[in-house]
């Protein structure tokens, strides 16, 4: 079992062999870091936004309430329940120990995470067109609204960064378990 | 006496970092700045409790190694926040422009300087 990995090289789909390193523990480390460092950018456009339309400098009429922060609060939601589940549950099948349907919990938990993440990043577009692009708003203005939809496509990008290496972990950890 | 020369060359690197921020701070009469220095001295911290919370449990525990991951986002978290918080400030106009050059680049050398301590004094642990 040793050579799992020549066998699923063996049966891969593409042209191209998988990259080496993409199975190191550097990459996932890497990766889990990148993850940190794009929520906080995602967490820091919009404390910039908002900041910024309730400063002196702003002259506009438009400014930040809660209202903007509500896309921003679902992506969050939906990133923490999507990286709260065991990955192994997914696969129910495949172990013993995981009967009475607990793989299909698990992906109504998760459907449930990322239909948030996906309202949270829709949420973001309706408030960007409805508050801020359909008042005409230009320059700095426009900015509040263009940061809500920045802002939730970083958390998106960040969980599924943080996704993927978990997934290259468990790759990992099963070569190594075998 | 490598292991000397790195620790007098490491601390000159942090009181410059630190001469840095304190200067960032009041030349401009305006303390924002620190801020930066408490959020790089936090940043190594969340590795480093989720490492301890690691190492009392079993090694091929699947539950250990997510704490561990959970440290390393809030870590990677706390590093970006060190560089975004000053220029969030001097976006709104809180701190100027020089301040918030002279903060990020004070920031991230006693970032450096704490990170590469640590490596320094694990790879001591190894031998």
């Amino acid at each position: 079992m040793i050579g799992n990995g020549d066998d699923m090289e063996g049966n891969r789909l593409f042209k191209f062999p998988k990259p080496q390193w993409l199975n190191s523990a550097n990459t996932r480390n890497a990766g889990v870091y990148l993850s940190g460092a794009l929520f906080s950018i995602a967490l820091f456009v919009m404390i910039d936004a908002t900041v910024y339309s309730n400063g002196r400098l702003n002259g506009s009429d438009l400014h930040l309430n809660f209202v903007d922060w509500i896309p921003s609060i679902f992506s969050f939601l939906g990133m923490l329940v999507i990286n709260s589940i065991d990955k192994t549950r997914l696969s129910g099948d495949t172990f013993a120990y995981s009967g009475d349907g607990v793989a299909w919990k698990a992906k109504v938990v998760l459907f449930m995470g990322f239909a948030a993440m996906a309202g949270g990043l829709a949420g973001g577009v309706t408030v960007m067109v409805l508050k801020y692009v359909t008042e005409g708003a230009t320059g700095m203005s426009l900015w509040f609204g263009v940061a809500n939809l920045l802002a939730n496509a970083l958390v998106m990008l960040s969980c599924v960064v943080l996704w993927v290496s978990q997934n290259m972990e468990d790759d990992y950890t099963y070569n190594l378990a075998l | 006496m490598a292991g000397l020369k790195t620790i007098i060359v490491l601390s000159f690197i942090l009181a410059i970092g630190f001469l840095l921020v304190i200067l960032s701070s009041a030349l401009f009469k305006n303390y924002l700045t620190l801020l930066v220095v408490a959020t790089y001295v936090i940043a190594p911290v969340p590795n480093w409790l989720c490492g301890k919370a690691q190492s009392q449990d079993d090694f091929m525990d699947s539950g250990s190694s997510s704490i561990v991951e959970l440290g390393r986002f809030m870590t990677g978290f706390l590093v970006v926040m060190g560089i975004a918080l000053p220029v969030v400030l001097a976006h709104c106009d809180q701190i100027t422009i020089p301040a918030m050059a002279m903060s990020i680049v004070g920031g991230l050398l006693i970032y450096g300087t704490i990170i590469s301590f640590t490596m320094f004094f694990r790879e001591q642990e190894e031998f």
